[in-house]
């Protein structure tokens, strides 16, 4: 009884610190300027895409680098039943969810024997061919891709509030919500039990958990997370393309996690901003360089590439992870 | 536990009353965006590298050329303007980012030549031009869906289309080649199939089809194009894609001795930028290419001599080709709809003037422009040209013979317009 009580005070405060989290996006949203408001909603898309890692690698263990692939996924899947049965909105995320979950669990079934290096190349693999199927088959749009509008913000909001912002809200809406049911996930028995399957994959079925069946939980809802961070991607941008899911932004959502701690859930805002904010960097670089426009497309990935090499020699658990030890062992003193 | 509920609870009223506090300052009144006392920005998103830039890469920095020329002769009513080049590699998605950045960012008064039709389609939904009011002069495309002036109400053509083009390649081909095996290679998207429709609608059939995925033209994909052709016995071959893509389906051509008579449409065919792609100047000589400019090299033409001139000063080292010309007299365009709307400059104001003026401006181009307040559609019209063991592009039959027409279903006929004098040293005094 005591422990029930504990843990409703628990969930009670969560949701009182993430609708103050949402109310404090809100009035940030009114005071900045629409490019800032455009790039909230791109940190918003970015957190919904590090959760789905942070739940795959970070607390099941398996590395993957075809989260772009699974964010394709979605965000076809929803320009898809937008454009073809006109839906609501909501119900184009609903099936962007429950598609890529679909696939998620399809690739999991088949990851499911790999590890390590085995299970990071086949997924590589599917972040590097699945967006170029969408050139093969002229419904998906090829090159030019899918147009995908979610419309404008009620007229009850007033002329002033832009379609970035209205953008801006739904995507951090989503992303709390996100958010919030993962680190319920996590805290219970499922996220115990992937801990465990990270930690020693064969002490934990011996401890009578289904390994397998586990981590294809994991794909599969991982993969339901990103193929949702795919949606939110497609709604900022307007357009479901292959260019839209490139190699690197696999490499930068791994780099975004691992510099946010890989195993840890708050990061992953922190991890969002890094990831919006490195273009910023890379424009300012370029054009103390001179010759901006050309090096613009070159250093990002470069900094992304720099960034991930670095991170995996000197805090492979993240920052956070270091910083936390450091303070462990000032106390200890 | 009192202590620690006070906490919480000034904590809260904290919060509320800095959040109230930011709703209470007034955002500041701003004058027209990018435009300063001194200063006018413009902004274009083209593919400065990847795979579609050769080419089309040099356009932006000819612009430049001709807006510092200008810069340095007093500015527009004392203003210098300042062009941004954002390279978007031809992707649409990255077309969104880059003009995002430009019109959010960079805050540009306007957008001039942005380059691509998939791109322009894509950054004018999603970007929301219209509903921004941010006036895109000059579209660097070809697309007839541009022409529909209620759906891009602050956007102008300057290209003529690709339909137009194809109707006047259709009589061309109906006049030249009749009972000839045709054979189209086209971009398989608005592009490619703009033109294919305007084919169609003109009774042309093609023997054999070939559509290529833009971002695919390589020499791989090339071969396929050419056995395809080759197996279908194509004696009259039009191709209507990118410039790096003309360069494959040449080169692989002539390695496998396919030398069918090529018709290639404007967009891709400069002789110049083909060559330094390595297609050998013999299978160029005798290609016939729609053009709606003379050649570049035709310094007997008051509008080239005068371009060239400001190249060689205001861009040194770059060779004087097809985009060059077209940069330079994009700028030349862009600067007399500057001064056309006045020394108060507003968006609306340019857009005004594009509508009531914009078609007595000079171009280099042949055929008139039909700027007006129903119609953004700017050039209408093409010759048919013929390339030379040299390289260079002169008129099929002699002189150009510039024909006219639209991009629906009306005739296709010869021009008599005469174009209007370039403007002194090449520095409009329009007003």
């Amino acid at each position: 009884m005591e422990s029930w009580r504990k843990v409703r005070d628990v969930v009670r405060k969560k949701i009182a610190l993430f609708v103050f989290l949402g109310w404090v996006l809100l009035i940030v949203g009114d005071r900045v300027d629409e490019l800032r408001v455009y790039q909230g909603a791109q940190i918003a898309m970015y957190t919904i895409a590090l959760t789905s890692i942070v739940l795959l690698t970070g607390y099941s263990g398996q590395v993957s680098l075809g989260n772009g692939a699974m964010m394709a996924v979605g965000a076809y899947a929803a320009a898809l039943t937008l454009n073809n049965l006109q839906t609501p909105i909501w119900f184009a995320f609903l099936m962007a969810i429950l598609v890529s979950a679909l696939f998620g669990a399809l690739l999991g079934s088949a990851a499911a024997r790999l590890a390590g290096p085995y299970l990071a190349g086949t997924t590589l693999a599917l972040a590097v061919g699945l967006p170029a199927i969408a050139n093969q088959f002229s419904f998906l749009g090829g090159e030019p891709g899918l147009i995908f509008d979610v419309g404008f913000p009620p007229e009850r909001f007033g002329e002033e509030f832009t379609q970035y912002k209205w953008f801006f809200w739904i995507a951090s809406c989503i992303a709390l919500v996100a958010i919030f049911v993962t680190s319920n996930i996590l805290q219970s028995r499922f996220g115990r039990t992937w801990r465990a399957i990270r930690g020693n994959s064969l002490a934990a079925e011996l401890a009578g958990i289904h390994a397998s069946r586990m981590k294809v939980l994991a794909f599969t809802m991982s993969s339901a997370l990103a193929g949702l961070a795919g949606a939110v991607l497609a709604m900022n941008i307007g357009l479901v393309a292959p260019g839209a899911f490139t190699l690197a932004l696999s490499f930068g959502l791994v780099t975004g996690a691992v510099l946010a701690g890989i195993s840890s859930l708050p990061g992953v805002v922190l991890g969002g901003f890094i990831l919006v904010v490195i273009p910023e960097i890379a424009d300012v670089i370029a054009n103390r360089l001179g010759d901006a426009d050309k090096l613009n497309s070159y250093l990002p990935g470069l900094i992304v590439s720099v960034l991930l090499i670095l991170s995996v020699i000197y805090t492979p658990n993240g920052p956070g992870e270091n910083l936390r030890k450091h303070l462990r062992k000032k106390a200890a003193h | 536990m009192i202590g620690k509920t006070r906490r919480k609870r000034t904590w809260f009223v904290a919060a509320v009353l800095a959040s109230g506090s930011l709703f209470a300052t007034a955002l500041p009144a701003h004058a027209e965006t990018g435009v300063t006392s001194s200063e006018i920005k413009l902004g274009i998103t083209l593919p400065l590298t990847g795979a579609a830039s050769p080419g089309y890469n040099k356009i932006g920095n000819a612009m430049n050329a001709y807006f510092k020329y200008v810069n340095d002769n007093g500015g527009v009513y004392g203003r210098k303007i300042t062009l941004i080049q954002k390279n978007d590699e031809y992707s649409p998605q990255l077309s969104i980012a880059k003009t995002n950045e430009l019109i959010l960012k960079d805050k540009v008064f306007a957008l001039v030549g942005p380059l691509g039709t998939a791109n322009f389609t894509a950054v004018h939904k999603s970007v929301g031009i219209a509903r921004r009011g941010v006036p895109s002069l000059f579209l660097n495309t070809g697309f007839s869906g541009f022409a529909n002036k209620k759906a891009y109400p602050t956007s102008f053509t300057i290209l003529p289309s690709y339909a137009m083009e194809a109707k006047i390649a259709a009589q061309f081909l109906k006049e030249n080649f009749a009972g000839k095996k045709l054979g189209l290679v086209y971009q398989n998207d608005e592009f490619g199939i703009d033109a294919l429709g305007a084919f169609k609608a003109a009774g042309v059939k093609f023997d054999v089809s070939v559509p290529y995925t833009s971002g695919t033209q390589g020499s791989a994909t090339a071969q396929t194009w050419v056995s395809q052709l080759a197996a279908g016995g194509a004696q009259v071959v039009v191709f209507f894609g990118v410039t790096s893509a003309t360069a494959a389906l040449l080169g692989v051509a002539a390695a496998a001795k396919y030398a069918p008579q090529w018709v290639l449409g404007s967009v891709g065919s400069d002789p110049l930028i083909l060559r330094a792609l390595g297609v050998p100047v013999a299978v160029l000589n005798g290609a016939l290419t729609l053009s709606g400019n003379p050649s570049p090299n035709d310094t007997s033409d008051e509008y080239v001599k005068q371009f060239q001139e400001i190249n060689t000063k205001y861009n040194p080292g770059v060779a004087f080709d097809d985009y060059v010309l077209q940069g330079m007299n994009v700028g030349l365009m862009t600067v007399q709809a500057l001064r056309a709307a006045g020394s108060n400059l507003t968006r609306k104001g340019l857009i005004r003037a594009m509508e009531t003026k914009g078609s007595t401006f000079a171009s280099v181009a042949y055929s008139p422009l039909g700027y007006s307040k129903t119609s953004n559609v700017g050039h209408t019209g093409y010759y048919m040209a013929v390339m030379d063991a040299t390289g260079d592009r002169k008129p099929y039959g002699g002189s150009a013979v510039v024909y006219t027409t639209d991009s629906g279903s009306g005739p296709v006929v010869k021009s008599t317009f005469k174009r209007p004098a370039m403007p002194a040293k090449g520095l409009p005094t329009n007003s």
